[in-house]
C-alpha cells in the first residue's frame, strides 16, 4: 500500500509514524533523535526530567537530526513542573508539545505564544471535539492496549472509528500497535498515523538501560495495576506489580511530591527509575499489550526497514 | 449575590443533568452530582462565557464544590 502522507501543522515526516513518549528517563534525545533522523518523529519525555536536563536533551537530539526532522517533547499534566517543563520546551523550540494523563486549557495559549503545535493524548470523542476546539494540533488517540497510564478500558479499535469521524484534525492511533499490519489497520480505520512506544523501546538507541529492553523482549504479557495518579496502568507482572496489589503499602524513601494529586500507596517516579536503570524486577515496568510480539532489540532503523516490509505485504 | 448562584445552579443542572435543588453550595461535582474531569472542564468553559472571565487551568483545579464555583465568580467579578 501506499502510505499517506501524515501533516501536522509544519510537520510532514517521511513516515506516518511518531515514537511514544516514554517515562521516566525511557525516550530521551538518543531515541527521539534515532526516531526522527529514520523519517519518524521523535518525542523526549519531560516526565520526571530536571528542567536543565530536559533542555540538554533537546538541544543533543538536534545536534544528532542535525536541526532536521521533528522532536516534540512529553509534558504530563498530572506533574507538578508540568507548566515549568512545557516552558522549557517552547522556549528550546521544539517542534512540537504532546500531552496526556489530564486537560490542561492553558497549554494551548502557551504554545500558540512560542507558535509551536500542542498535540493532545486523548481517549474518548468527546475529548477530542474539545481538544479541536481549543487549538489542538492532532489528537493521540489512545486505547486501552497503551503501556502506561490509561484513560480509558475501551481498546483502540472501537474508539478509533468514531473519534476520526469526530475531528477535522489530524487522528493518530496509539495503543497496542507494533507491526505493520496494526498501522494498516489503524491507516484504514481513519487514522493519519500511528504512534508506537513498546516496539522502540527495544531498540538499541533507546535510552533505558540494555536489562530494561531485555525485560521488553522476554515479556509475554501487561497487567492492569493501579497507579498513584488515580489512573490504572499498563506494565509488565513482576514482583513490583505483586507487591502493590490490593492496599498494599510500599516505604517512600523520599517524597518529591513530583505529582498534583498521589495516593502515596509507593512511589511512582522511584518504581519507574529503578526500572530504567535495570531493576525491572522490584521497579515498574510500563508496557504495551503488544509487548509479545516484541520480541527482538534491533536498531531504529532496521525497525521502520521492517515496519515498511510488513505494511507493503499486510 | 443570590443572582449569581442562581446562574450557577442553572448552568450546573444543564450541563450534568441534575435538578437545580441538588446544586446546593457544599455539592461536589464529582462525587454528588457525578461529573468527570471533562465534564468539570466543560463546565469552566462555560462559566467563563456566562461570566465574562478566564479561569486558568491552576485555579479550575481547585474547584471541588458548587460553593468554590460561587465564590470564585464573586471575587472575580
Amino acid at each position: 500500500m501506499k502510505m499517506p502522507e501524515l501533516k501536522i501543522a509544519h510537520m510532514k515526516p517521511k513516515w506516518p509514524i511518531i515514537q511514544g513518549g516514554m517515562g521516566v528517563g525511557i525516550s530521551l534525545s538518543n531515541l527521539a533523535s534515532a526516531v526522527s533522523n529514520a523519517g519518524g518523529i521523535g518525542i523526549i519525555s519531560g516526565t520526571g526530567l530536571p528542567v536543565d536536563e530536559l533542555r540538554s536533551h533537546i538541544r543533543k537530539a538536534r545536534e544528532k537530526t542535525q536541526g532536521a526532522g521533528y522532536i516534540g517533547v512529553n509534558c504530563l499534566y498530572a506533574m507538578s513542573d508540568f507548566a515549568v517543563t512545557m516552558k522549557a520546551a517552547l522556549e528550546e523550540k521544539v517542534d512540537f508539545i504532546i500531552s496526556g494523563a489530564g486537560i490542561s486549557r492553558d497549554m494551548y495559549n502557551w504554545g500558540k505564544a512560542y507558535d509551536t503545535p500542542v498535540i493532545s493524548i486523548v481517549s474518548s470523542a468527546k475529548l477530542a471535539k474539545m481538544s479541536e476546539k481549543l487549538g489542538a494540533a492532532a489528537v493521540v488517540v489512545e486505547g486501552n492496549e497503551a503501556g502506561g497510564h490509561l484513560g480509558t478500558e475501551e481498546p483502540l479499535f472501537d474508539l478509533l472509528p468514531e473519534i476520526a469521524e469526530a475531528v477535522d484534525i489530524p487522528v493518530i492511533a496509539a495503543g497496542g500497535i507494533t507491526s505493520g499490519t496494526d498501522v494498516k489497520r489503524a491507516l484504514d480505520c481513519g487514522a493519519s498515523g500511528v504512534q508506537m512506544g513498546t516496539r522502540f523501546a527495544a531498540s538499541s538507541e533507546c535510552d533505558a538501560s540494555q536489562s530494561f529492553k531485555e525485560k521488553i523482549i522476554q515479556a509475554k504479557e501487561t497487567v492492569l495495576m493501579d497507579s498513584v495518579v488515580g489512573l490504572k496502568g499498563r506494565a509488565i507482572a513482576n514482583n513490583f506489580t505483586e507487591s502493590i496489589k490490593g492496599d498494599a503499602k510500599l516505604p517512600i524513601n523520599k517524597c518529591v511530591s513530583c505529582l498534583k494529586k498521589c495516593s502515596h500507596q509507593y512511589c511512582i517516579y522511584q518504581a519507574l527509575l529503578s526500572s530504567m536503570n535495570g531493576d525491572t524486577d522490584n521497579g515498574l515496568v510500563f508496557s504495551g499489550a503488544g509487548v509479545d510480539r516484541v520480541n527482538t532489540i534491533k536498531s531504529v532503523q532496521e525497525i521502520f526497514l521492517d515496519l515498511q516490509n510488513e505494511i507493503a505485504y499486510s | 449575590m443570590e443572582k449569581i448562584q442562581e446562574r450557577i445552579a442553572k448552568i450546573v443542572s444543564e450541563r450534568l443533568g441534575v435538578d437545580e435543588s441538588e446544586v446546593k453550595k457544599d455539592a461536589t461535582f464529582k462525587d454528588d452530582l457525578g461529573a468527570d474531569s471533562l465534564d468539570v472542564v466543560e463546565l469552566v468553559m462555560e462559566l467563563e462565557d456566562e461570566f465574562d472571565l478566564e479561569i486558568s487551568d491552576e485555579d479550575a483545579e481547585k474547584i471541588g464544590t458548587v460553593g468554590d464555583v460561587v465564590e470564585y465568580i464573586e471575587r472575580h467579578q
